[in-house]
């Protein structure tokens, strides 16, 4: 939007009266950006939100946790591009006497007991890594890159009309043992590897 | 048959009808009442019920920010038809997705108010939670017609209607074929008993369908048309009898009443005869004496001439004997000639002459006024000749004779009567009073044959009337008579 409007300025300003508005215009969106950096985050909002309403969504098994009040972790694998929100979101916030907890994990080594993982790294090669880990461990994989379903996450975002949607892979969700919500799949777009 | 039998079956089905109608209306106007009363209340928790289902389907649309779910949830709607609009809001009170049944609504509140339904004038709706786990997600809103609401009351109302009228058909049905079984055998006697009434025919039975009362009543009846029947045979038989009896009997009196009717007219020719033959001798005698008498009255002593006159007066007794005797056994074989005769002028005729028989003799003979009669002329004189002359003969020997003639009417019935002041009788003889040749005198006292009132009794009979007397010993004697066929013009004109 921002580089609409300088575009504007361009074919408006045609004097050299103009010329020293226009640089001055030009600088101005550059620093500018700041909002550009706010849409993104604003994207991240919604997946934060969205990260933390799963846990309403999901049944974990039993053993997913080590005892009763024993925190679910929301764990976060690769850069955190939701910086304070998650935090924020599940602030305080308890699911069936779990308090809701969140770890960031810069390595597949560093990955420790979580119950939903969003999975923020292109590396394919280590996908099937993770969702071993996760198939095994009852961990919810989430990610928003492409095929991140297709290839064996169980939730991926995608966006639609302006809007973030999610593709639920049935089949890894239920290796997991783990239950989604009929209201959940309602919602989503099931993906059949 | 059919208009026969309406009442005792209309009567049970309208006994019937009335129940079930009064039941089934109590049933379902309560019924109604009560879902009248309770409509509200159901309503509103049938709308939070709603609300609660819609509020439950939408929170992951909620939580995931799915707008288009949402709406998909609220457009469920419907098929409730009384939901007029439905929204829901975000957690932040922003209108996330919303429902309306038709385009013309009032626009959606902005801001979610208080949770709870309320009742409006014409809508009633409220606000609801929408809650996953224990997290508020956002509210529902809810706005419900009362008037579908006041539809469905009336569909309630239908239903009833409908229950009732079929109800109502349904017990019409049943009565009308169950009723049967309790008016069919009543039905029936009652026709036996109407043939008996109508027919008079008491061998006529009621056929006995059942076992209950109406069979009691169905036995009852037979016994009672049996003995009916039988004594009715008896009666039959015994006024047959009576008939045949009295058959017997009238047939008896007129064989007897031919007999004597043979019997008498052969005893009246055989007197007529009699008299007739005997008048020749004693005739004879009587002639041949006076030419004795006259011829050898000279040769004759007073003895002889005694003797001689004792024959001469008997001989001509008997000769008025046998004279009476052919005058009565004549009434016998004389018919009657009837005109319109004055009897005043009668009686006026024969008073004077039996003045003049009897002399100077003091005599008060009183004539009242006497109606006409319708009767033989001859006879009647005769009938008055000898009263007149009887009641002057027996009061022969009083100072003064006193004789009164005259008439009454008693009964519708004219009567002559002539009342004297003689010898009078005993009425212990009465009997005796108009026997021929019965004499209540002896011949010294009083003169006669005893054959006028015989006669008088006679020619009165055959006029169809009728004579009777009173009296007493020494105190006169009063005689009545009356004569049929008396012409009622001659009464009218001596009553004028």
């Amino acid at each position: 939007m921002s580089v609409l409007k300088i575009t504007k300025y361009l074919k408006a300003g045609r004097s050299k009266a103009n010329l020293w508005l226009m640089l001055v215009a030009v600088l101005l969106s550059f620093g500018a950006s700041a909002p550009r950096q706010d849409e993104i985050t604003k994207e991240y909002q919604v997946k934060a939100v969205f990260l933390y309403n799963f846990t309403q969504f999901i049944e974990w098994p039993p053993d997913a946790f080590a005892q009763p009040d024993a925190p679910l972790v929301i764990g976060i694998l690769g850069p955190d591009p939701f910086g304070k929100y998650l935090d924020e979101t599940v602030q305080g916030e308890k699911i069936d006497g779990h308090p809701l907890v969140v770890q960031r994990f810069h390595t597949l080594a560093e990955i420790a007991h979580c119950q939903i993982l969003f999975v923020n790294r292109d590396e394919k090669s280590e996908w099937k890594q993770i969702f071993d880990y996760a198939k095994a461990q009852h961990v919810l994989t989430v990610g928003d890159v492409t095929n991140f379903s297709k290839q064996g996450g169980m939730i991926r975002f995608f966006p639609e009309d302006n809007k973030i949607r999610i593709r639920i892979n049935l089949t890894s969700v239920k290796n997991a043992e783990l239950k989604v919500s009929s209201k959940l799949l309602r919602l989503a777009e099931i993906v059949e590897p | 048959m059919l208009r026969r039998n309406t009442p005792i079956q209309q009567k049970l089905m309208k006994v019937i009808m009335l129940t079930s109608g009064a039941v089934l209306l109590l049933t379902c106007s309560s019924f109604f009442a009560y879902e009248f009363v309770t409509f509200r209340q159901s309503s509103m928790r049938e709308l939070s019920t709603l609300g609660e289902i819609i509020a439950t389907n939408s929170t992951a649309a909620l939580a995931f920010d799915d707008s288009t779910a949402a709406n998909e949830i609220l457009s469920a709607l419907k098929a409730e038809r009384h939901i007029v609009a439905a929204g829901v809001y975000d957690a932040d009170g922003k209108l996330f997705s919303y429902y309306r049944a038709s385009r013309n609504q009032t626009p959606f509140p902005t801001v979610p108010e208080a949770d709870g339904y309320q009742f409006a004038a014409a809508y009633f709706g409220g606000y609801q939670p929408i809650v996953q786990g224990d997290k508020r997600l956002g509210t529902l809103y809810l706005k419900s017609d009362t008037g579908a609401m006041y539809e469905r009351l009336k569909l309630y109302g239908t239903i009833a209607l409908l229950v009732v009228a079929l109800s109502f058909l349904l017990a019409y049905l049943l009565s009308r074929n169950l009723q049967h079984g309790i008016t069919t055998p009543i039905l029936a006697l009652t026709e036996t008993a109407k043939a008996v009434s109508d027919r008079h025919d008491y061998s006529v039975r009621a056929v006995k369908q059942v076992d209950n009362e109406v069979g009691v009543l169905t036995d009852a009846f037979n016994h009672m048309l049996t003995r009916i029947q039988e004594q009715n045979l008896a009666l039959n038989e015994s006024s047959a009898k009576i008939v045949a009896f009295n058959q017997r009997l009238e047939q008896r009196v007129a064989e007897r009443t031919a007999e004597l009717e043979a019997s008498n007219k052969e005893l009246e020719s055989f007197s007529y005869s009699v008299s007739h033959d005997l008048r020749a001798p004693i005739r004879s005698i009587h002639g041949y004496g006076n030419i004795l008498k006259e011829e050898y009255a000279s040769v004759f002593d007073a003895e002889a001439l005694r003797l001689i006159q004792t024959i001469l007066r008997n001989s001509k007794r008997m000769g008025q004997l046998i004279d009476d005797l052919l005058a009565f056994s004549r009434l016998g074989r004389k018919e009657l000639m009837r005109f319109d005769v004055s009897v005043q002028d009668i009686v006026q005729i024969i008073v004077e002459e039996q003045k003049s028989i009897e002399g100077d003799r003091p005599l008060e003979i009183k004539i009242e006024k006497l109606p006409n009669a319708f009767a033989d002329l001859t006879t009647l004189r005769q009938v008055w000749i000898n009263l007149v002359s009887n009641a002057l003969k027996y009061s022969r020997d009083r100072e003064r004779s006193i004789v009164e003639i005259g008439s009454f009417e008693k009964d519708g019935a004219l009567i002559y009567y002539i009342k004297d002041n003689g010898a009078g009788f005993d009425m212990k003889y009465y009997d005796k009073l108009f026997g021929v040749f019965q004499r209540l005198h002896s011949q010294k006292e009083f003169e006669g044959t005893g054959v006028g009132l015989a006669i008088v009794q006679r020619i009165i009979a055959k006029h169809g009337g009728k004579i009777w007397a009173e009296a007493k010993l020494n105190e006169g004697a009063t005689f009545y008579f009356t004569l049929s066929g008396m012409s009622s013009s001659a009464v009218a004109v001596n009553e004028n």
